[in-house]
């Protein structure tokens, strides 16, 4: 005697094209050339890392004529010590660190960003760090984009920035 | 210009992890018929229907609208789908509202619901890729940042966990129901996106809440919860100076609705406030960004036990968001407890006199708001 | 009733495919244009909605990036509705009732060109007993192509990327504005049943409904655009509305069609090629829901 059937397990699978716009895949390119940059508004003046094309704020699109570079170096505004929920997909097993940083000259922060080299329970706001690139840049090695080209951020050994430079720039 | 707008039904499901006994349709019609019931309704007596939704992706179905149709009764009538990520359930409250107070419907089913077990909300939070933090991973870090900036304890999280954990113990409707669970259970357990425990996060449920708003005429004399105003504010995600903590969207939807429902003093002349909090640490941020408390001292109320079911403002009375979570539903349910309680219909965790209620709904990267306040007596 | 008009109209060049940009890059301009036209800014607004579809775009609350398009900073009243353009329209038009704003913005966006539509489509059908039959678009058409008596199409309809924006204003706003405000005399929306076997699959009850609450037969119409994507569909909204001639649809702009309709529909009163206009969006399998608008001089 069999019993009801209660569940049915339907899997969709469904493909989609990830496109790179072209804001993004020159920023994408640049990464892989060791080379951060964002766009500069004309007429606030914030410098978007990564950059999106336009300033939401004042609605003005931008290209590369707004280009500019920043340091991969920053200060880490805010973070959390991620303990990876497993699910179908999931990659991760190893807690890891994600933090959101202010890089020299951007004007917000690149979030969700991994930092490594520190134990965990020292990791603490206002810390600067700077980035750890993967690859080779002229042997063409190196990833693409952000996540792609640099592997994770570690402490710089600078002294810790004090509250008040980071505490308006948890995004 | 503007219709007087009730709430005659209100109707919610049993909110469990897996509701393995109906499928959506089924979900949904449970809250439906609830809510009829309470009006004194029937499905021929709704001239629209607004249902809200968090991602389809959470269950696999499309706009399912279009699916449901059926099951609510709509062949013939007008639906629509609202979604605005975690706060739609407010908003869809909202927007039902504006169709009656406009006069273009007299009879509307507002419906909210998550049937999260069909699918992996992880998953579906992750863009269904690797790497998913879920919700609570990119809150996380504002948080700290509030932990930082306001100097609270680091006990007051757990505090809003163990608070709304046995205020849903009187809420047959609610998911969690941990007996027993301390303060110090809680700040001994596992971190998940530290600084934030398992045990202060909501959990992810099966669900559905429902709501019968009608204009004056059709309520008559009936037992209602009366519309004194509704606010919807989004703002920018992720811009240099952007504060996610205090968000000026919150703020601007709280100053919005105080203002049409004539409220000056929130903190006194609030009797219950049911704030969406998925995140213990959420509520003194709130109760801040809401103006129940100046800034910095949110955390200050929680500890002095203020927002308690005995407290001068209680909050989350109904277990909140902490204890019942079908994403789709959860800003109605706000909504949906306030419009109880007004009507002295909240059970076992009524607030006596209570004839001023908040609702509130937020969602997205602490970006998207939805509120309403709703009284006993009409505007 | 106030009085509400569409004021201002713009998209994204017709039968894109392919593109490059996001959905947000595509409604930056599309956005600038429509305000551009009446001389507005963004902070003239005082209500915008917005339409798209997270499984369009292959991310939950993929939604969320175009409000960047808005400028929704200062924080804005907005909302969203996952449906086709033509119902953040609707939502827009509700809420400029309430008469505390005066001036709306409804505009939604689709990429169909990154994924198998017909697959995309299937999912939105009942999860429980239609969609494990996987019923594309073009099954679904012959279906009711054949219930109508015509010829069975078949191709698919040619999906397409698209952005558009419609502003609507009430009252003296809208004289205002512009010109000739195209004045929506009557907008209304209904669903037939879901289950293309348990409907009359060669009428559509719904657009029948809709169209008369919305007035379609209250006068001559000049013009008519509706999201017809088949010869049989458009035969069916012809006999639904009571219209002897409509324009369909070229290609198929996913979430946006049916405000392109609308938009274009408005366009012609704007402009002074019509006195009188509808404009059509449906959504669902075989013209399951449906949505009426007409526009007057």
């Amino acid at each position: 005697m069999s019993e009801p059937v209660q569940f049915v397990s339907q899997k969709v699978d469904l493909d989609y094209k990830v496109v790179t716009s072209p804001v993004a895949r020159r920023f994408a390119e640049l990464m892989r050339a060791g080379r951060i940059t964002g766009h500069k508004c004309p007429v606030c003046g914030r410098v978007y890392v990564p950059p999106k094309g336009f300033c939401p704020l004042d609605a003005v699109i931008t290209d590369e004529s707004n280009e500019v570079e920043v340091r991969d170096a920053g200060t880490l505004t805010s973070f959390t010590v991620i303990t990876p929920i497993q699910y179908q997909g999931q990659e991760e097993k190893e807690e890891y660190v994600l933090a959101n940083i202010l890089l020299d000259g951007a004007s917000g922060t690149v979030g969700q960003q991994r930092v490594e080299g520190i134990p965990h329970k020292d990791v603490r706001m206002g810390m600067r760090v700077k980035a750890v690139w993967g690859g080779d840049a002229d042997e063409g090695s190196r990833g693409w984009g952000l996540t792609g080209a640099i592997k994770h951020w570690e402490p710089s050994g600078e002294p810790d920035e004090p509250r008040e430079k980071y505490q308006d720039h948890v995004l | 210009m503007s219709e007087r707008v009730a709430v005659i039904g209100c109707g919610q499901t049993h909110h469990r992890k897996v509701r393995d006994d109906l499928s959506m349709a089924g979900l949904v019609r449970e809250a439906a018929e609830r809510a009829l019931g309470d009006a004194g309704m029937d499905w021929t007596d709704i001239d629209a229907v607004v249902i809200g939704k968090a991602p389809d992706p959470f269950e696999g179905v499309m706009m399912p609208e279009v699916y449901l149709a059926d099951a609510l009764g709509c062949a013939g009538k007008p639906i629509m789908r609202v979604h605005t990520a975690g706060s739609v359930g407010g908003s869809t409250a909202v927007v039902a509202t504006h169709l009656v107070s406009s006069g273009v419907r007299e009879r509307v089913l507002t419906i909210g619901f998550e049937k999260q077990s069909e699918g992996d909300t992880t998953w579906g939070l992750g863009g269904g890729r690797s790497g998913s933090v879920g919700a609570g991973g990119y809150f996380a870090p504002h948080m700290r940042a509030y932990i930082d900036r306001s100097g609270a304890p680091d006990y007051i999280g757990p505090a809003v966990a163990v608070k709304d954990r046995r205020n849903a113990l009187k809420n047959p409707y609610a998911h969690l129901k941990l007996e027993n669970l301390t303060i110090e259970t809680v700040m001994e357990s596992p971190y998940v996106w530290e600084p934030v425990r398992r045990l202060e996060s909501c959990p992810t449920s099966d669900g559905a809440a429902a709501m019968v708003l009608t204009n004056e005429r059709v309520a008559g004399s009936r037992n209602a919860a009366w519309v004194h105003g509704t606010a919807i504010r989004s703002e920018l995600g992720q811009f240099p100076g952007r504060d996610p903590v205090n968000p000026q969207g919150g703020r601007d939807c709280a100053a919005d609705v105080y203002a049409q429902a004539g409220i000056t003093d929130p903190f006194n002349e609030v009797d219950v406030a049911e704030i969406y909090v998925p995140f213990s640490w959420y509520e003194p941020m709130w109760l801040e960004n809401l103006g129940f408390a100046a800034e910095g001292d949110g955390w200050k109320l929680v500890e002095k036990g203020v927002t308690d079911i005995t407290g001068e403002l209680p909050v989350n009375v109904s277990g909140g968001v902490l204890s019942s979570n079908p994403i789709g539903a959860s800003g109605m349910l706000r909504f949906l407890e306030v419009a109880l309680q007004v009507r002295g219909l909240a059970g076992e965790h009524q607030i006596e006199g209570a004839h001023t209620g908040v609702g509130h709904a937020y969602g997205g990267a602490s970006q998207f708001f939805a509120m309403w306040v709703v009284r006993s007596e009409k505007p | 009733m106030r009085d509400v008009a569409i004021v201002s109209f713009a998209q994204s060049t017709p039968g894109l495919t392919d593109v490059e940009e996001t959905e947000t890059q595509l409604l930056f301009p599309v956005i600038n244009e429509a305000l551009d036209g009446i001389g507005i800014t963004r902070k003239d607004i005082g209500f915008t909605c917005s339409a798209s579809c997270d499984y369009l775009a292959g991310a939950p609350f993929a939604f969320v990036q175009t409000l960047e398009a808005t400028g929704a900073w200062p924080p804005i009243s907005e909302s969203h509705v996952e449906m086709d353009g033509a119902w953040a329209l609707y939502e827009a038009w509700v809420r400029l009732q309430h008469g505390d704003v005066d001036v709306a913005l409804a505009f939604s966006s689709g990429i169909c060109s990154r994924a198998d539509i017909s697959e995309v489509l299937a999912i939105e059908l009942d999860p429980y007993y239609l969609a494990p039959l996987w019923l594309d678009p073009l099954s679904l058409g012959r279906l009711q192509a054949e219930a109508v008596g015509q010829e069975p199409p078949t191709e698919q309809p040619k999906y397409t990327d698209a952005a558009a924006a419609v502003i609507l204003a009430a009252g003296d706003r809208a004289r205002e504005l512009v010109g000739r405000p195209a004045w929506i005399s009557g907008i209304d929306h209904r669903t037939d049943a879901h289950y293309p076997g348990v409907r009359d699959l060669s009428k559509s009850a719904s657009a029948r409904i809709a169209g008369e609450q919305a007035g379609v037969d209250k006068a001559p119409v000049d013009v008519a655009y509706v999201s017809a994507q088949y010869p049989h569909e458009a035969l069916i909204l012809m006999d639904a509305l009571g219209l002897k001639h409509v324009f369909g649809l070229a290609t198929n702009p996913l979430m946006v069609s049916g405000l392109i309709q609308i938009g274009t529909a408005a366009d012609a009163v704007i402009k002074g090629d019509a006195s009188r206009s509808v404009g059509h969006a449906t959504a669902g399998p075989c013209l399951q829901q449906n949505l009426v608008a007409v526009m007057e001089s």
